[in-house]
C-alpha cells in the first residue's frame, strides 16, 4: 500500500447516505412496487390450531370461485424445508396431514389479485381433528404431554460443556446464589414485511426471482435444490429492502410456492406478507430460560457460573437454522462477556413446539446473554453490597489479558472493555448519581442506573448468512473512468451503497460519487454469504478493500509505464494519477481506463485488457469482538408502574469507522429495539396455543416518543482484520436490554427488585411494589 | 388482510344516509375510518355498503354561544386539539383530544366515529359523559338530543339503532367547577390502561369519570376530602370493571388522583408537558 491509501480520504467520513434521498421521497422501489402486466397473487390458507391432524380438504368452491387461478396443497407442491445434515424433521412448504402451529400454510391460492385471493381463502373447508398442544419447554423436554413429531424427540439439540475445575471450584466459592432468567418470544417487526416475486421468463425458459431477503444467493441455491432446477435457471433479484434483522436470512415455506406456482402457471406470481402474516409466520426469537447459579468470592469476584440453557425452538426447525440452536449455543460460549470469570458449565435443551418456528433477530444470543450476564453481576453487587460499577471492575478482562480466552474457549482479540465502562460513566456523570438517587427518592421520584458492559462477536466464519466465511466483489472501472462495483452482500437498510463506495473510492483514488455500489442481483454480483451476523462491514469491508486495492495496482501499473515512471511513484486520489512530487505529470483515471478498453496497445505488456476483476477475502481470524458498554438511566413511576428513559449513554468500539454516521444510526436503532425488548414487545400465546398479539395493536413497538436522545462516543480497537474494522450491527440491541431493566432493578433497590424477565411491564412493576 | 367486498356510497346529506342505512341495515357509516377500516380488514366488520358522510358539509362545524358548544359530528380530534376558542372555555378537551392516538390519527378521526364506536378506553365518550353534553342523533323521525349519560350501554354499544346516525354533540359550560384530566397508556398515543376526568366544585365535592377501567363511562359523584382513597374506592365499586385486580384499582385511584391535581393547575401549567403527555 502507497501511503497515500493509509490516509484515506472517505473511511472514516461522515458520508451522507446515497441510499436516503430515494427513501425519504419515497421513491424506492420494494418487492411490492414491483408489479407486471398479468401478475397473479397469492393469499394462504392457515391453520387456525397450534396442532391437529387434516381430515380433508374441500377446495371445490375456491377453485371455481371467479377470478382464482390454482388452489394448491401440499399433494401438488410436495417439497419439504429440510436440513437433513442437522435435523430429524423438515417443514413442508404446505402443512402435510398435520399442522403444527397457528399461521402454518395449508392451501395457497393463486388469483387475480389479493383481494380475489381472500375471498377464495375463505371458500376452503379444512377438516381438522385438533391434537392437545406442545406449549411449554420443561414439559415438551419430558416429552409432555407428546411428542410435536411422532418421529423425532422433542428435544433436537443437547449439549453440555463444563470448563476443567468447575467440579471444584464451584463449591469452593464463599457465596452463591440462583436465578432464572426469561426473555419471551419476539420478533424482528420489519417495516417491510417478507414477499417474493416470480415470474417466468418465456424466452430463456429462466426464472426470475425478486425476493425480499437477506442473502441473495443463498435463496438461489435454496430454491434450486429444492425444486431441482439448475442454479443458472433461476436469477434472484432482491429489490430495496425495508429491514432484516435476521428474520430475513431464511428460506420459507412462501417463497418456495410462489415459486413453483409462477412455474406452473407460467405467469408472475407475488405474494408480500401482511401484519398479521408477519407476527404469525416471521421466524420468532429470544423464548429463552437460563436457570443461573452463580459463585462468587466476597469482594463480588465471580468464580463459576452454571447455566442450564433452552429454547422453544417452535414446531420445525426453521430453514435452513433454527435460531433455538443460535440462541442457546453461542450464548453458551459469551455468557462470561467481558468479565474474566474462569468457570463455566452450560448445558443446553433446545425443544419443539406448537409454536412459530425460532429463527434469527438482530443480536441472536447476545441481548439473551448480556441480559443473564448483567444481571448476575447486579445480583452479585447486591448480594456483597458493592456497586455495580465496583464489582465489574474487580471482574473486568485487562488489556494485558488479550488475545483472552474465555471459560467457555472463545477467543477476545483486543477490546476496550474496561475504558468503555469507564467512559460512559464518566459521561452520564456516574460519581454524582448515587447522591442524586438518594435525594429524589426522598421526594419519591425512583431513578436507576443501569450498566451493560458488552461483548459482540461479529465477521463469523459462519452465522445466519450461512457458513459463506467470505465475501466477494466484482469490480470495473468503466471506459469513462467511473467505478462500479458488485457485492453478494444482501443489504437491509445498513446503507452499504455508501459504506463500500467509501471503501473503494479510497483505494481507487477517484471520488466517493463516482463509486456504484450493485448488490442483489445473483446475474450480476458475485457468490456471496449475504448480510447477516454483522459480518458487511468487517467481511464485505474487507472485500472491497481488497478488491480497490487489487485495482489500484492496476492503476498505478498502467499509469507508470504511460507516466514512465517507477510505480512507487505514482500517487493516485481525486481521479488522478501523477508522478509523486510532480503533479503536472498527471493522468486523469479516465484518461487511464480510456486507454484499458481502447487504446489498448499502450498497455504494458503482461497487463490484462480492460479494468475488471473479480476478489475475496476471508478474514483470518474466524471471528472478531466488538464491544461497548451502555449506560441507562431512568425514572420508574412506582404508581403506574411507567418507566421513562431519561439519559442514555453509548460507547462503543467497533474498530475502525467506516463512515460514523452509519455507526451511530445503527447504535440508534439497536437501542430503539432495546427499548422494545425490555419494555414493550412480547408474542404472547394463550394457553389454548393461539397467538394473542397478531396485530401492532398488540404487540408493541417502541415509537419515536418512547426512545430517548443518546449521547455516543466511539473507542478504536482496530480488528487484525482488513482495514481493522469489526462488525457493529448488533452490538447496540445486544448491550440495551440489560442496561435498561438493570437500570429498573436499581431504581426499585428500596422494594427488593430484581428483574428477571424480558420484557418488564408497568403491570409488572406495579404488582412487585404491592407485592 | 383485505377487506370483503362492499358497495360504496358517498352522502352529502344526513336524510340520504338515514335513507341508506333503511334500506340496507348491514350498512355502515364511514367517518375518518381509524377504527372502521381495520375491522373491515380484519373481516371482522362486513357492511353491504359502506356510506362515506365526509362530503356532509353541515356536520363539520364547531360554535360556541357563550352558554353550549356546538360540535359537528365531522369535527376532527385535531380540530379540537387546536381551536382557540375550545382551549380558552373549554380546555379539558384541548387537553383530552391531545392524547388520543397520533396526529395522523387525530386529523382523521372524528367525534361522531369515536362516539359511536364507544371503545370504553376513549377519551370523547367519557369527556362528553363528564361534561354533561348531549348527543345528536338523527333517524327517520329527525333528530332528537340522548343524554351522553344515557347514550354508551357497554363496551363498543350505544343506544343508536340501525339506522341512525350521530350529527353532533352539544356541551354546556363548566360554571365554576374545575375539571382536570389524566391518563396513562403503555405508549404514547395508546388507548387508555386508565384514564379520569376529574370535576372539582370546590365545595369538598366533586364528580369523577373513568374511561379504560370499566365497560362504559359513568359520572359519579365523590366527596373530597383531604384523604380520598375511600371516596374512590366507593366510586369504583360502583362500576363494571375489567379487573379488578388490586394493582388495577390502585392504578384508578392515582390516575383520579392525578386528574383533580391537573384539575388545580391555571393558565400554561394546564397545558404543561406534565399533563400532556401526547408530545408528537
Ligand atoms: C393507532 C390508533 C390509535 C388510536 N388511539 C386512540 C386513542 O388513544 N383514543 C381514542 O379515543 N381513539 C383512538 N383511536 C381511534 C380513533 O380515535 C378513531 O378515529 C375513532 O375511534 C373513530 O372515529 P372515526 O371517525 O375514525 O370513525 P370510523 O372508523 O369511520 O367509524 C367508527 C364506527 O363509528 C361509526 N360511525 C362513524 N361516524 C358515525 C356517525 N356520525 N354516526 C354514527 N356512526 C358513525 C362507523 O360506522 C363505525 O362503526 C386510535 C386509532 C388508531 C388507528
Amino acid at each position: 500500500m502507497t501511503e497515500q491509501a493509509m490516509r484515506p480520504q472517505f473511511m472514516g467520513a461522515r458520508v451522507k447516505r446515497v441510499e436516503d434521498p430515494r427513501l425519504l421521497t419515497g421513491q424506492a422501489r420494494f418487492l411490492d412496487d414491483i408489479d407486471v402486466p398479468g401478475m397473479l397473487e397469492v393469499a394462504f390458507v392457515r391453520s387456525p390450531y397450534p396442532a391437529a391432524r387434516i381430515m380433508g380438504i374441500d377446495t371445490k368452491a375456491a377453485k371455481a370461485a371467479p377470478g382464482v387461478r390454482a388452489v394448491i396443497a401440499f399433494e401438488d407442491c410436495p417439497v419439504v424445508l429440510w436440513q437433513k445434515d442437522a435435523y430429524e424433521v423438515g417443514q413442508p412448504v404446505l402443512a402435510h396431514g398435520e399442522v403444527r402451529y397457528v399461521g402454518e400454510p395449508v392451501v395457497a391460492i393463486v388469483a387475480e389479485n389479493r383481494y380475489v385471493a381472500e375471498d377464495a381463502a375463505e371458500l376452503v373447508t379444512v377438516h381438522y381433528e385438533p391434537l392437545e398442544p406442545v406449549l411449554d419447554m420443561y414439559r415438551s423436554i419430558a416429552e409432555n404431554p407428546r411428542r410435536v413429531h411422532e418421529n423425532a424427540s422433542n428435544v433436537f439439540f443437547y449439549k453440555k460443556y463444563t470448563t476443567k475445575g468447575f467440579d471444584e471450584a464451584f463449591p469452593a466459592a464463599a457465596h452463591h446464589l440462583q436465578e432464572t432468567f426469561r426473555t419471551t418470544r419476539q420478533t424482528a417487526v420489519t417495516l417491510e414485511p417478507r414477499g417474493t416475486a416470480a415470474m417466468p421468463d418465456p424466452a430463456s425458459g429462466r426464472m426470475t426471482v425478486y425476493a425480499s431477503t437477506q442473502s441473495p444467493h443463498r435463496i438461489r441455491g435454496d430454491l434450486a435444490e429444492l425444486l431441482g432446477w439448475p442454479e443458472n435457471q433461476i436469477r434472484v433479484i432482491v429489490p430495496e429492502v425495508g429491514g432484516g434483522f435476521g428474520m430475513k436470512a431464511n428460506t420459507y415455506p412462501e417463497d418456495v410456492v410462489v415459486v413453483w406456482a409462477a412455474h406452473q402457471l407460467r405467469k408472475p406470481v407475488k405474494w408480500v406478507s401482511d401484519r398479521t402474516e408477519s407476527l404469525l409466520t416471521d421466524v420468532h426469537a429470544r423464548d429463552d430460560i437460563h436457570e443461573v447459579e452463580v459463585a462468587f468470592e466476597d469482594d463480588g469476584r465471580i468464580i463459576a457460573i452454571k447455566d442450564h440453557l433452552m429454547a422453544d425452538g417452535g414446531a420445525y426447525p426453521a430453514y435452513p437454522f433454527s435460531g433455538a440452536v443460535g440462541e442457546t449455543s453461542l450464548a453458551s460460549r459469551v455468557l462470561p462477556g467481558p468479565y474474566q470469570i474462569p468457570y463455566i458449565e452450560t448445558e443446553i435443551h433446545c425443544t419443539y413446539s406448537n409454536k412459530t418456528p425460532l429463527g434469527a433477530y438482530r443480536g441472536v444470543w447476545g441481548p439473551i446473554a448480556s441480559f443473564v450476564q448483567e444481571g448476575i453481576v447486579d445480583r452479585v453487587a447486591r448480594a456483597v453490597g458493592r456497586d455495580p460499577a465496583e464489582v465489574r471492575r474487580i471482574n473486568m478482562i485487562r488489556p494485558d489479558q488479550f488475545p483472552f480466552r474465555n471459560a467457555a474457549g472463545m477467543v477476545y482479540d483486543p477490546g476496550s472493555y474496561g475504558e468503555s465502562m469507564e467512559e460512559a460513566l464518566g459521561l452520564i456523570g456516574y460519581d454524582t448519581f448515587r447522591t442524586r438517587q438518594t435525594e429524589l427518592r426522598k421526594e419519591g421520584i425512583y431513578r436507576g442506573i443501569g450498566i451493560s458492559v458488552f461483548v459482540e462477536p461479529t465477521a463469523m466464519a459462519s452465522s445466519e448468512a450461512g457458513s459463506v466465511g467470505y465475501e466477494s466483489v466484482f469490480i470495473r472501472v468503466e471506459p469513462t473512468g467511473k467505478v462500479t462495483a458488485a457485492f453478494g452482500l444482501g443489504p437491509t437498510g445498513q446503507g452499504h451503497e455508501t459504506t463500500m463506495a467509501q471503501l473503494i473510492a479510497d483505494q481507487v483514488g477517484v471520488n466517493v460519487e463516482d463509486v456504484v455500489i450493485l448488490h442483489g442481483d445473483t446475474d450480476s454480483a458475485p457468490f456471496g454469504g449475504g448480510t447477516g451476523g454483522s459480518r458487511s462491514g468487517p467481511i464485505g469491508g474487507g472485500a472491497a478493500l481488497v478488491a480497490g486495492r487489487e485495482m489500484r495496482q492496476r492503476l498505478v501499473k498502467l499509469a507508470a509505464h504511460l507516466l514512465e515512471a517507477a510505480e512507487e511513484d505514482i500517487e493516485l486520489g481525486n481521479g488522478q494519477a501523477w508522478v509523486a512530487g510532480v503533479p503536472d505529470r498527471a493522468m486523469t483515471i479516465q484518461q487511464l481506463a480510456e486507454i484499458a478498453y481502447t487504446h489498448v496497445k499502450r498497455i504494458p505488456a503482461g497487463m490484462p485488457i480492460g479494468l475488471e476483476l473479480v476478489a475475496r477475502y476471508q478474514p483470518e481470524r474466524s471471528v472478531s469482538f466488538s464491544n461497548g458498554t451502555h449506560v441507562a438511566e431512568v425514572d420508574v413511576d412506582i404508581r403506574t408502574g411507567m418507566v421513562q428513559v431519561l439519559n442514555y449513554v453509548v460507547v462503543n468500539d467497533c474498530g475502525r469507522l467506516i463512515n460514523p454516521l452509519i455507526v451511530e444510526g445503527q447504535i440508534y436503532g439497536g437501542v430503539a429495539q432495546g427499548i422494545g425488548s425490555a419494555f414493550l414487545e412480547s408474542l404472547r400465546y394463550d394457553e389454548d396455543g393461539q397467538l394473542t398479539t397478531t396485530s401492532l395493536m398488540d404487540y408493541l413497538l417502541p415509537e419515536a416518543t418512547d426512545v430517548p436522545r443518546m449521547m455516543t462516543k466511539h473507542l478504536v480497537t482496530p480488528s487484525a482484520g482488513e482495514g481493522g474494522i469489526k462488525g457493529m450491527g448488533e452490538g447496540s440491541l445486544i448491550g440495551a436490554p440489560a442496561a435498561l431493566v438493570n437500570a429498573v432493578s436499581d431504581a426499585l433497590e428500596p422494594f427488593g427488585v430484581m428483574v428477571n424477565r424480558l420484557p418488564v411491564t408497568a403491570e409488572d412493576i406495579r404488582q412487585w411494589i404491592l407485592a | 388482510m383485505k377487506p370483503a367486498t362492499f358497495e360504496y356510497r358517498k352522502a352529502t346529506t344526513v336524510a340520504d344516509v338515514v335513507q341508506w342505512l333503511k334500506d340496507a341495515p348491514d350498512g355502515k357509516v364511514i367517518a375518518g375510518g381509524q377504527s372502521l377500516v381495520p375491522l373491515m380488514n380484519f373481516r371482522l366488520a362486513r357492511p353491504s355498503v359502506l356510506i362515506d358522510i365526509n362530503g356532509i358539509r353541515a356536520l363539520h362545524h364547531v360554535e360556541y354561544d357563550g352558554s353550549t358548544l356546538d360540535l359537528g359530528a365531522l369535527i376532527h380530534h385535531q380540530e379540537i386539539a387546536d381551536h382557540p376558542e375550545i382551549q380558552k372555555k373549554f380546555p379539558v378537551l384541548t387537553v383530552a383530544a391531545r392524547h388520543i392516538g397520533h396526529w395522523a390519527i387525530r386529523n382523521r378521526g372524528t367525534l361522531g366515529g369515536s362516539l359511536a364506536h364507544a371503545d370504553p378506553a376513549s377519551e370523547w365518550p367519557a369527556a362528553m359523559v363528564a361534561l354533561q353534553a348531549e348527543i345528536d342523533v338523527q333517524g327517520s323521525p329527525g333528530v332528537h338530543r340522548v343524554p351522553a349519560s344515557e347514550f354508551f350501554l357497554g363496551y363498543y354499544t350505544t343506544v343508536l339503532e340501525p339506522d341512525e346516525m350521530i350529527v353532533g354533540a352539544r356541551v354546556p359550560a363548566t360554571g365554576a367547577s374545575r375539571i382536570g384530566f389524566a391518563e396513562v397508556a403503555r405508549r404514547t398515543g395508546d388507548f387508555a390502561l386508565a384514564g379520569a376526568f376529574v370535576e372539582d366544585c370546590l365545595d369538598g365535592t366533586g364528580f369523577v369519570t373513568w374511561f379504560g377501567v370499566s365497560d362504559k363511562p359513568q359520572r359519579i359523584a365523590v366527596a373530597l376530602p383531604p384523604a380520598r382513597e375511600t371516596s374512590w374506592r366507593e366510586a369504583l365499586e360502583q362500576l363494571t370493571l375489567n379487573d379488578v385486580a388490586e394493582d388495577k384499582i390502585a392504578l384508578a385511584i392515582e390516575i383520579a388522583e392525578r386528574a383533580l391535581k391537573h384539575s388545580a393547575l391555571v393558565g400554561a401549567a394546564y397545558f404543561g408537558a406534565h399533563a400532556i403527555r401526547g408530545r408528537d
